[in-house]
Order: C-alpha cells, then sequence, then structure tokens
C-alpha cells in the first residue's frame, strides 16, 4: 500500500452531511479516492522488441513501422537515419536477422521488414534534400582517417558527421563503394541507388572520399604512420577483397577465377568473360552471386559445388529459391579433385567427387572425400568461391591475428595512440553489410568518446520481448505481404534488371500494420479503455505512454494484462514507499467524528443563509416583530 | 402546439477487425482502437472492487451514449457501490429505481422527456435514456416491468449487466447463474455435488422473442468496440431496446482480477455465450463467430466457483457449449464432441486447461 496512514484534509472535516458535490471528469468523485485499494500499480516499462536488438546497426523498427503505419514516412525515414545511412542500400541487399527475430513468426509469418525499409529509403532518396542536413552541427574540425569506403567506413564518416567530426576515406578501387559495388551484383543492388546514397553522404560536407589511393601497398604512398600523424583517429574498415585460392591440379589453367574477382570486375563494369558451362565451388552467398551471374552473363548453365548439403547451404533461403528459378543447379557434397585443361591451358572440365563437409578443432573446413567416387564432367570456366581474405602485410604484426585485424570489444586496435579502430569484414571475417554498417556507427562512437576524453563504455542489458509475453488475443492472423520479384525468365537474362521489387505504398502501410510493437508503447489505447476506474489518462498521448491516476487505480491491473505489447508491467506498491514517492491521499473512508462528505459552495451558502434567518429571527426587529430570549 | 422531437444520431465505431460483431475481412491487423471518445460521464472514484466487469461495461455504456444522458439504476452493487453516502461518480443525471421497477422508471421517463418536448417545456434533443438493471433485476425480480416497457415500445436503452448472480447481497443464486456455478445459496455438498442444476435463463432470447420489434444484443466486456457500437445501435433505434451483457464479478466468481477482459473473451471462445445482434427490421438474428473455439475448461477452471464440478458435470457443461455452437451456426470440431464423454475429464481443480498468458495477481 502506498498510504501510510490516512490523512483526512480539513475541508472533508465538515460537521453537516448534506448534497454531496458532483464528481467532475477531470477530478472523478473527490470523495472516494480509491487508491488506497492498491496493492501493486500498474507502470509503463518500455522492453527491446527483438527486431531492434537483431540489428547490427540497433535500428528503432518498431518506431518506424509505426510511422509508417500512421502515414508518417518522414517520420520514419529520419527514424532509420539516425543508425543506418544507407536504407535504400540495406533494404535491398540486407540478410535481415531482424525478420529472422521477428516475434511475429511464432503466431504467422514474420513482417517484411526489410521491405518496407526499402520503400522509406527509396521515399528518402526521392527528396529533393537531405532533411538531416539542416540538422547537423558544425565541423568540430577534428578528421578522422578511414580506410575503405565500403559499408563500414561510409556508416564511420556519415556517423562522425552528425557528431560534427569532418573526414576523409580512402578506396583502393576507382569509385565508392567497396562491397557495395565491388561485390554486390547490380541485379541486387543498382549501380544509380549505390552512387545516390553515396552522393547524399558526401552532399553533408565534410566527408571527402579518394578513389584509387591504396593505403600501405603502394610504394611512396599513404602508410598508417601518415594517417596516424595526420589525423586525429583512424577507422580500419578495408573488407576482405581477395578470394581464397583451391590448390588443386590444373587450378592455374585459363578460366579457373575466383568469384569475387569475377564479381568485382562485373560490378565495376569491366568486360569479363564467362562460359556456357559454369561450374561454381562454394556454398556461401558469393558463390550464389557468382552463378547467378555467370546466367546472366554467358547465356548458359551454372553449377554450384559445395561440400554442404542441400541444409548445410550458407545461402540466405530467398536467394537459394531465387537461384533454383533461375536455373542455377546443384551439386550438394560434392568436392573438386582437379581442373582438366587442353592443349592450349583452357579449361575442358572438371574431375569431381563425393564429399562431406567436416571441421577440425581449430573450425577449418576439413573436407572428408569419398575415395573412389571420382567422375568428371565438362565445364569451361570454374569459379571459386571458398572464403576470402586481406592482404595486412602493412599494418604491423601486433594488429593482426589469424589473417583478421585485432580488435577489442570496442573494436579498438591495440594502439599506443588509442585512436585506431577497426571493423567490417577486415575485424570479424566474411559477415554481412548491416555488421558492417553496425561496426561504423560504434566506431564512430567510441572515437568521438576517445577524442572528447570520455571513457569507453559497453552497452548496458537490456531485456528483448519474448512472443510469450505479448497478448496476441489481439493480434489477428494476417499473412505476410509477398514481396514482389521479376519473372525468373526475364530478369535471368539482363545484368541490370533488379530481382527483387519495391512494395507500393499500400503494401508498406499493410505490411507495417502487421507490426505487434513487441514490448514498446505504441498508444493502442487499451489500457486506457480496460480500466474500471478510469484512471489510466491519455491527456499526454503522443505515440505511446499514458498517465496512471494513482489516486483512483485500485491495482486491479486488468490494464496490464490487456496490453497487446506488454509494455506495462506490475510493481509492488511497496517499492515506491520512498519519502518523496508516497501518495498520501484524502479519503473520507475513515470513521472519524463528524461528516463524510464535502459541502458543495451553494449548500454552504444556503446553510449559512437558513442560519443568518435564523439568528435575525432571535433579534428585535424595529415593527416589533420577533422573540427577545 | 406541438414541437417537434428531435433525436439525437450516435455515429457507429469505425470497427477493424477489434469488435465481435465483425470477422477480419479488412485486410488491416492494426489493433490500435478507433478515436474512442474523450467524455467519461461514469467518472473515476467509485467503491466497485478491483477488477470490477460491471465498472468497465457501464463506462462504455456512458462513454458511448455520451454526455446528453440520462441514467436510472435499479437496486443491484452498481447502485450500491456507485452510491455510497450520498456520493455518486455520475457526471450526467442519474437516479436510483428500487429493484423491480427499473422498467416502469424508465417507462415514465421517457415517456416524460417525449410529452415536455412536444409542450415545449424541454428545449434539447431527446436525451439519451439509459437503464442499467443487474441480473437479479433484469431477469427475476424486475423481469415484468422491462418486459412491459419493451413491449410498449418506450424509446430507451435497458441494459443487463450480468454477473451471474446477486452480488450486491454476498452472491446469492440468480436466474443467470450458470449451471454448477457455487453461489452461497447453491453450495456443492454431497446431496447436490455440482451446486446448481438448474440451466441459465436465456434472457436475451426471451427478450427479442417476445419483444420483436425492439432491437437486442448480446454482448461481453472482452469487445470494447462490440459493446459501444451496440450501446450506440439501441439508442440510435427509435423505441425499446434491450443490451444483455456478461460482466465478470471477481468477488462472485472467485478469479484474479485482472482477468475480467480475459473472461470476456474465453466465454464467447468456450461457447457459453453466444454474441449476438436482432434486427427487428429484419427479424433476423446476427450471430458473431468467434476465431477460436476452445474447450469449457479453459474458462471453468479460471474460476473458483466451478472448482468443485467433478467430470460429468464438465462433460455435461461441454455438451451445452457444444449445443450452443450448432445453434449459432458453428461447426463443433472433432476435440470439443469428444469431451462430451466423461471419461475425458477429471476433477476441474486437477483439469489441464491453457492458461492464459497471466501478468500476475491483482489487489
Amino acid at each position: 500500500m502506498s498510504v501510510r496512514g490516512t490523512h483526512i484534509p480539513e475541508h472533508l472535516r465538515l460537521p453537516i452531511a448534506g448534497v454531496t458535490p458532483p464528481p467532475t471528469e477531470k477530478e472523478g468523485q473527490r470523495l472516494f479516492p480509491t487508491g488506497n485499494f492498491r496493492f501493486f500499480r500498474p507502470v509503463y516499462r518500455d522492453k527491446t522488441p527483438p527486431c531492434n536488438h537483431a540489428c547490427p546497426t540497433g535500428e528503432q523498427i518498431q518506431k518506424y513501422l509505426d510511422f509508417v503505419k500512421h502515414d508518417r514516412y518522414l517520420d520514419g525515414y529520419l527514424t532509420i537515419l539516425e543508425d543506418n545511412p544507407m536504407p535504400s542500400v540495406t533494404g535491398r541487399v540486407c540478410y535481415h536477422p531482424c525478420e529472422t527475430a521477428c516475434n511475429r513468426a511464432a503466431h504467422d509469418e514474420p513482417i517484411g521488414i526489410r521491405s518496407v525499409e526499402r520503400f522509406l529509403g527509396d521515399f528518402g532518396l526521392n527528396l529533393e534534400e537531405n532533411p538531416i542536413k539542416k540538422d547537423l552541427p558544425p565541423l568540430n574540425g577534428k578528421t578522422v582517417a578511414i580506410v575503405g569506403s565500403g559499408p563500414g567506413g561510409l556508416a564511420c564518416a556519415y556517423h562522425l558527421r552528425r557528431k560534427g567530426y569532418a573526414s576523409v576515406i580512402f578506396e583502393a578501387l576507382d569509385s565508392a563503394g567497396g562491397m557495395l559495388r565491388a561485390g554486390i551484383p547490380a541485379w541486387h543492388l543498382p549501380e544509380e541507388v549505390l552512387d545516390k546514397e553515396i552522393a547524399k553522404l558526401t552532399g553533408l560536407g565534410g566527408i571527402e572520399i579518394r578513389c584509387g589511393v591504396r593505403v600501405g601497398s603502394d610504394p611512396g604512398g599513404i602508410t598508417l604512420d601518415h594517417l596516424r600523424t595526420g589525423y586525429d583517429a583512424v577507422f580500419l574498415a578495408l573488407g576482405q577483397d581477395v578470394g581464397r585460392r583451391l590448390d588443386v591440379e590444373g587450378g592455374r589453367s585459363r578460366g579457373v577465377l575466383g568469384a569475387l574477382e569475377f564479381l568485382r570486375e562485373t560490378g565495376l563494369g569491366r568486360p569479363v568473360k564467362v562460359g556456357r558451362n559454369v561450374l561454381v565451388i562454394g556454398g556461401g552467398n558469393t558463390a550464389s552471386d557468382a552463378a547467378r551471374s555467370a546466367v546472366r552473363l554467358g547465356g548458359g548453365e551454372a553449377t554450384i559445388v559445395s561440400l554442404e548439403s542441400e541444409d548445410e547451404l550458407l545461402i540466405v533461403p530467398e536467394d537459394l529459391e531465387q537461384a533454383r528459378e533461375e536455373g542455377v543447379r546443384f551439386r550438394p557434397q560434392h568436392s573438386l579433385v582437379r581442373v582438366i585443361a587442353d592443349g592450349e591451358g583452357n579449361v575442358t572440365g572438371a574431375v569431381l567427387c563425393q564429399a562431406r563437409l567436416a571441421k577440425d578443432e581449430n573450425g577449418n573446413v576439413r573436407p572428408q572425400i569419398s575415395e573412389g567416387t571420382e567422375f568428371e564432367v565438362p565445364c569451361d570456366t570454374i569459379l571459386i568461391a571458398i572464403g576470402q581474405v586481406q592482404v595486412l602485410d602493412w599494418l604491423p604484426e601486433s594488429f593482426t591475428e589469424r589473417g583478421l585485424v585485432k580488435a577489442d570489444e570496442y573494436g579498438r586496435v591495440p594502439d599506443d595512440s588509442e585512436a585506431v579502430f577497426a571493423g567490417g569484414d577486415v575485424m570479424r571475417g566474411p559477415s554481412m553489410v548491416v555488421d558492417a554498417l553496425g561496426d561504423g556507427k560504434r566506431a564512430a562512437r567510441d572515437i568521438d568518446r576517445v577524442l572528447s576524453a570520455q571513457p569507453l563504455e559497453p552497452d548496458g542489458p537490456v531485456e528483448v520481448m519474448p512472443y510469450e509475453r505479448l497478448n496476441t488475443a489481439y493480434f489477428r492472423h494476417a499473412p505476410r505481404t509477398p514481396v514482389p520479384l521479376t519473372p525468373a525468365g526475364t530478369r535471368s537474362k539482363s545484368q541490370k534488371v533488379e530481382v527483387t521489387l519495391a512494395y507500393s505504398r499500400e503494401e508498406a502501410v499493410a505490411e507495417a500494420d502487421r507490426c505487434m510493437s513487441c514490448g514498446v508503447c505504441n498508444g493502442c489505447d487499451n489500457c486506457y479503455i480496460v480500466c474500471p476506474d478510469i484512471s489510466v489518462m491519455r491527456d499526454a498521448r503522443e505515440n505511446g505512454r499514458y498517465s496512471i491516476r494513482t489516486h483512483y487505480c485500485k491495482g486491479c491491473l486488468v490494464c496490464v494484462q490487456e496490453c497487446p505489447t506488454g509494455c506495462l508491467e506490475k510493481v509492488p506498491e511497496l517499492d515506491f514507499d520512498e519519502p518523496d514517492a508516497v501518495v498520501r491521499m484524502e479519503t473520507a473512508f475513515a470513521p472519524y467524528d463528524g461528516a463524510h462528505a464535502e459541502q458543495a459552495p451553494f449548500t454552504r451558502q444556503l446553510i449559512e443563509d437558513a442560519i443568518a434567518e435564523y439568528d435575525r429571527s432571535k433579534t428585535v426587529q424595529p415593527n416589533g416583530r420577533g422573540v427577545t430570549p | 402546439m406541438a414541437f417537434e422531437v428531435h433525436r439525437q444520431h450516435l455515429p457507429l465505431f469505425e470497427d477493424d477487425g477489434r469488435a465481435a460483431a465483425t470477422d477480419d475481412e479488412h485486410g488491416r491487423d492494426r489493433h490500435y482502437l478507433p478515436e474512442l471518445p474523450a467524455e467519461d460521464p461514469y467518472a473515476a472514484g467509485h467503491r466497485t472492487c478491483a477488477g470490477c466487469g460491471p465498472a468497465i461495461q457501464y463506462r462504455w455504456v456512458l462513454k458511448a451514449a455520451g454526455g446528453d444522458t440520462v441514467v436510472a439504476g435499479p437496486t443491484g452493487c452498481m447502485y450500491v457501490a456507485n452510491s455510497t453516502y450520498l456520493c455518486t461518480p455520475y457526471t450526467v443525471p442519474w437516479a436510483h429505481t428500487p429493484i423491480a421497477s427499473g422498467g416502469s422508471f424508465t417507462s415514465g421517463m421517457a415517456a416524460g422527456y417525449e410529452a415536455m418536448i412536444r409542450k415545449g417545456r424541454y428545449p434539447g434533443p431527446f436525451p439519451n435514456i439509459v437503464v442499467m438493471a443487474g441480473d437479479g433485476s433484469a431477469s427475476d425480480i424486475g423481469l415484468g416491468s422491462i418486459s412491459g416497457a419493451l413491449y410498449r415500445n418506450h424509446d430507451a436503452l435497458f441494459v443487463c449487466y450480468d454477473n451471474e448472480c446477486y452480488a450486491n447481497t454476498g452472491i446469492q443464486v440468480s436466474p443467470t447463474t450458470p449451471y454448477a456455478g457455487m453461489t452461497t445459496f447453491t453450495p456443492f455438498g454431497k446431496a447436490i455435488p455440482e451446486g446448481k442444476k438448474l440451466p441459465p435463463k436465456n434472457l436475451a432470447k426471451m427478450m427479442a422473442e417476445g419483444h420483436p420489434h425492439c432491437y437486442v444484443a448480446t454482448t461481453t466486456v472482452g469487445y470494447p468496440v462490440d459493446l459501444m457500437n451496440k450501446t450506440r445501435k439501441g439508442l440510435n433505434h427509435v423505441g425499446a431496446a434491450f443490451l444483455h451483457c456478461y460482466t465478470p464479478c471477481q468477488k462472485g466468481w472467485v478469479y484474479q482480477t485482472s482477468m475480467t477482459v480475459e473472461l470476456g473473451r474465453r466465454v464467447v471462445e468456450s461457447g457459453l455465450w453466444a454474441v449476438w445482434e436482432y434486427d427487428p427490421e429484419e427479424r433476423k438474428y446476427h450471430y458473431f463467430h468467434p476465431p477460436v473455439q476452445r474447450p469449457v475448461t479453459d474458462y471453468l477452471a479460471m474460476q473458483g466457483r466451478f472448482g468443485h464440478m467433478l467430470p460429468e458435470h464438465v462433460a455435461n457443461m461441454q455438451v451445452a457449449a457444444n449445443q450452443n455452437w450448432q445453434d449459432i451456426g458453428m461447426d463443433v470440431p472433432q476435440n470439443l464432441r469428444d469431451l462430451e464423454d466423461p471419461e475425458r475429464h477429471r476433477r476441474l481443480k486437477e483439469e489441464e486447461y491453457s492458461m492464459p498468458l497471466n501478468r500476475g495477481v491483482g489487489a
């Protein structure tokens, strides 16, 4: 109970019970403040939705879906931009850990978050002016060097700019974008979209991209020392752009290519020759992208040869399905034994054998080959997609470990300056675009802390809302809006035609509408309407949050039970028993001398009039009437 | 000279899949309530118990009716709890009537307002006249007067808040107490192990069949938009309207206070309460078909008043529920058919049932 002793206010101690005061909607019936019935209090406490938690950039997905629901697209776009500078890119190429984590999967189907993000991203790209530009702080004079203009580098530059830092990005290739341009085929991510997103970033002012500069390797070029001395901080986001080689007999024949190099050349628009019968070695997303590009470019057939079985393939499910539709064939649980070449060194075929994926104690892949199952297949091109590395010999030895840049939990590289950070593939090995974007965001935050002499702190613990704690009675089953695709026949003939298409406005709103807003108040008014005591007030309503009128709340917890999102919690009243938090209620319940009711002014007036009249009647009047005591 | 009587017209709430009266055909799954009116003629500061079902129903009905409303309340717990020490939580005119005369009192009010308006002695439009009687008043002691008012077609809305017992006097049996529902007048024991043997009175059907010119509907506190829309339809209907509303009583039924609204949904989903609307123009019933069909144990096991039920009693209840499913035009799934067999049940206390998400015991 929140009441330490019942306090009876002076105005309730009037001696006469009479006509009682009428209640008002605003104040209620003040004679019956029923709050002292209560043992528990409902409290609004937002949790983290699983989608937000799963996103490496920490995008506030629930929040922007809620904006889309209410047709507030600009607000939704600005919400994304707080965490992710390029929603048009991630809206196309992200492997959507958010959708994998979505609670709605346990209800019916996960929400098409990526497609809504793409809708918002394209909405933003079509705006005439970048809406965040007018709110940027002025440059503070400090400049950060960033190596690599991939998603990690661009995100870091963007978030630094939002904090007032300038940055210089060094890019080895002739155009910016890193793997977004050189690794992801144009039918996933059209060049124009990437160009526009990069132009949006450079248009903010303070972000300079120097293309064609390979840090460290060029003799007489820029070295790490230049960066350390010439700039306030350094962010290494080189990525991994060197394909791992496969040591087999005939591996250097003409027609054996690294899949990564193949994708880079096609991505940069250079002429690449590919045959009509292509073998792709590998079981990951690069293999799938390379095979599908090879089908488009050569017009022939492509077969993915993988150690992994069909179920073990590391290709994301929708890509796998699209690849099959486009005619890519699969030969799971096979390994390349040797390459057959003709007299001029051109590939004419390959010897494969049955094999199985196995790993040694260090987690390295060690194929288990079944002896005696070798057979020959004809082919004219072999693309190798068995992993990727980066050349790091220009970095001090203390920076690297097992082919990756070594970093602590903040992404900081062990260096005396304490201002060298790393992120993306070069730190974590092959990973997603959105991982790099998240690393860039975190690096920007931590660089800011280092440069402004604040301590680095890990993120606090978060409470992620599970499906089991939602009140699902309020969510009707509604199927996921299918993501539109270009027909396989059309798309498999062109390197430019986008495979995945955009939601229309109606589709995006319908999809955002399915969001259950796990753990976060979205102002659905449910607590407001189910309260039997009219104690949930929505005066200050703005996308959630109500106030509880503790003078009247009886603690029945119907609101807590009926909250669809689970943002309401019960808290024992005793937790509030601090001197400042105690609710001391004025009540008329307790028996005491006198009346139970407060008099209305007009009643008091009536009584006073009656007393005055009585008093008058006791006085001698000039005309002699009246009684003198 | 006679003045014309102007009547109020209350618009219906946009109903996007939240009301019980419609299926989810809108394609939108938004769980936002429509813009609810800000006014609450049933204000805070009333001494009903924590989690009171009738209090929720009172609030919704008066919210839907709006400020230009006159209320009458026959004796019942909502009279006693709300008007202690001469204080009421109503910001609109309210009058208490004896338990038997809710109908006749309201008839007089409606006729009186009409006459005064015709004679030019009352300026405004015809007010919304609502009488909210408990099940004891509406289905038992005051049945005759309410039936008379419906028969004479006075322009008022008669609401029965049905908490299935005489709760005000300490939980005595009423005609709408369900089979096996324990009250102080129907205790279970050796002679009558089920407690109450008689099936409940079907009050709303009786009102609809007996007064076919009236708008009659049933609803529960599980469906806010449905309840408010039916209130408005009843008030918009020129003539008498009757709304029978299921309102759990935490003290009488012995359940956790937080489950009031959940029970309002579960009673419909277990087939023990049909939500429907009777249209006097078409002379047809429109039944709501809930999206989920549950075994009766999901509903019964949440309440202490059914705790004594033996396997055969639970099976009897399932038979009645299956009959109800057929009455409202729904198929009975095989798993519910199978549960008509007492062999499939245990004592209710030991029965397994689907627990609602439990966010804690209330006050």
